[in-house]
């Protein structure tokens, strides 16, 4: 062998060694982003959950008070009941939606009723879900932002190439139906 | 981003070892000091010198885990309750949620000036705190700027070194300070006590002055340390936490009419959202410790990420 061989081999080597610890970096990067997105999705799973604890209570008062509006408040327990045993991210943004727009029309309702509306639990039990509502909203956006990140670096070069060796797919977003629940639009980035 | 939280924790490193460097510069002056007074062989220099390297490590040690607690009993903060104000909880739990950070600590300054600071070591020890006068005058949506804006001090690590800085350069100022008045009492009550009276006076002054000349020095420092990007970097962020920049902007336009904090000091300046020293401003030497754009500038950027220009 001449020098000029091992010079080769070497510079050879050395580039080889140099895309292995690239591919580390980038492999380890995506997985990193990929728990970031998992823990998006559980502080939004918190949210949700401390509504669901909230909506049978809120049901029993309002059946206090209301006791002719059965199928308002069934609507309401069916819809709290589809989101818990929903399981993709789809099912589950499908089914909050709906808890979002049979809650409102629950709300709607309490107007007849003033002696409801006077009553301190209930417009306690208000505040706490208006409270979590926000909180929900915070979540979904956080999440999203994570997912549009992980989603991007794994479409983009060289992340793709990494996305179909190991099986990484993209998720989805939580995202909102009706045009009404949407905050208004006022900055676009 | 992260380029800039490791240079916020470089600059950290930087600060502690120039503190441990100075101390033990001021040990072995005085070990020095004491050898030529006395006149024993010159074993307090180096006695000294390793006392204050030993004594200044464990200073900054402790500043690391103790300096937000140092930051908030300095300005007078004070933790307020759920129940005492469940509204501002809301925006915060919410905010942070948003921005992806554990709740902080929520402090209150008893004050009837618009002003906010965060502080703590990491986003898991993070703490906001603002004055009474900013929760009572501002609506929801311009406290939500407000709390967005320190949220992105707390993620981007400004907190730390704000924090630090605080800690170990207010300590060095107040050491030369003692230092300096010695030297000028000490000086005098020593004159034609000795023989060598005269020239030990003539040293005594030169090493006032050279301290003397530190303290706008330190002031260069913190100016050096803490780039005024961080505040358009923070606002800039923050709006992405809200979604709403005229919140902050409005925010702030509000708060610039009436930023004093009385318990704001020049150690603490920088931390606060806007110069706390607000119409004090102009007085000549807080000119020199000025570390915040003018408002005038972060409300007109602001006002183009309103309009979706974008920065």
């Amino acid at each position: 062998m001449t020098i000029g061989v091992i010079v080769v081999i070497a510079v050879i080597l050395g580039i080889a060694l140099i895309l292995v610890l690239i591919s580390i970096g980038l492999y380890n990067s995506i997985i990193s982003l990929r728990n970031k997105v998992d823990n998006a999705w559980h502080q939004i799973d918190v949210q949700l959950r401390k509504r669901y604890d909230l909506i049978p209570n809120l049901v029993e008062t309002v059946k206090g008070y209301a006791k002719h509006e059965r199928e308002t408040l069934e609507k309401v327990i069916n819809a709290r009941n589809m989101g818990i045993d929903a399981k993709t991210v789809k099912d589950q943004a499908k089914a909050e939606n709906m808890i979002t727009s049979t809650l409102k029309s629950l709300f709607a309702l309490s107007e007849n009723y003033p002696n409801l509306k006077a009553d301190q639990h209930f417009s306690r039990l208000m505040e706490q879900l208006n409270g979590i509502e926000s909180n929900i909203a915070y979540a979904r956006q956080f999440y999203n932002d994570m997912v549009m990140r992980f989603n991007t670096m794994i479409q983009t070069f060289p992340g793709n190439v990494f996305a179909r060796m190991f099986h990484f797919s993209e998720r989805d977003y939580f995202e909102i139906e009706e045009m009404e629940a949407r905050e208004p639009v006022k900055v676009s980035f | 981003m992260y380029e800039y939280i490791a240079k916020n924790r470089a600059k950290t490193v930087v600060i502690i070892i120039g503190f441990v460097v100075f101390i033990t510069i001021v040990g072995f002056a005085l070990g020095y000091y004491v050898d030529y007074r006395y006149g024993i062989n010159s074993n307090f220099s180096i006695l000294f010198m390793v006392a204050a390297l030993i004594i200044s490590i464990i200073v900054s040690f402790s500043s690391y885990y103790y300096s937000d607690r140092i930051v908030l009993g300095l300005t007078g903060a004070r933790p307020i309750s759920r129940e005492e104000n469940p509204r501002v909880y809301y925006m915060v739990e919410g905010l942070s949620i948003a921005a992806g950070l554990p709740v902080p600590g929520i402090y209150m300054i008893e004050d009837s000036g618009l002003n906010a600071f965060a502080t703590g070591r990491n986003p898991q020890h993070g703490v906001v705190v603002f004055t009474r006068g900013l929760l009572e005058n501002l609506n929801d949506e311009e406290i939500k700027g407000v709390i967005s804006h320190e949220l992105s001090h707390i993620k981007n690590y400004d907190i730390l070194l704000g924090t630090i800085i605080v800690v170990l350069v207010g300590m060095i100022s107040i050491i030369s300070n003692i230092i300096l008045r010695s030297f000028i009492f000490g000086g005098r009550r020593r004159t034609g006590r000795t023989a060598g009276g005269g020239a030990l006076s003539i040293i005594f002054l030169l090493l006032g002055l050279a301290l003397l000349i530190l303290s706008p020095i330190i002031a260069t420092i913190i100016r050096l340390a803490i780039s005024r990007n961080r505040e358009f970097l923070a606002d800039s962020t923050g709006a992405m936490i809200s979604r709403y920049p005229a919140g902050l902007a409005n925010a702030l336009r509000k708060i610039s009419q009436h930023s004093d904090v009385r318990t704001a000091s020049n150690a603490t300046a920088h931390l606060f959202i806007a110069n706390p020293f607000g119409n004090r401003a102009k007085a000549a030497f807080s000119n020199l410790f000025n570390t915040h754009p003018p408002t005038e500038e972060r409300i007109r950027r602001l006002e183009r990420m309103s309009l979706g220009v974008g920065i």
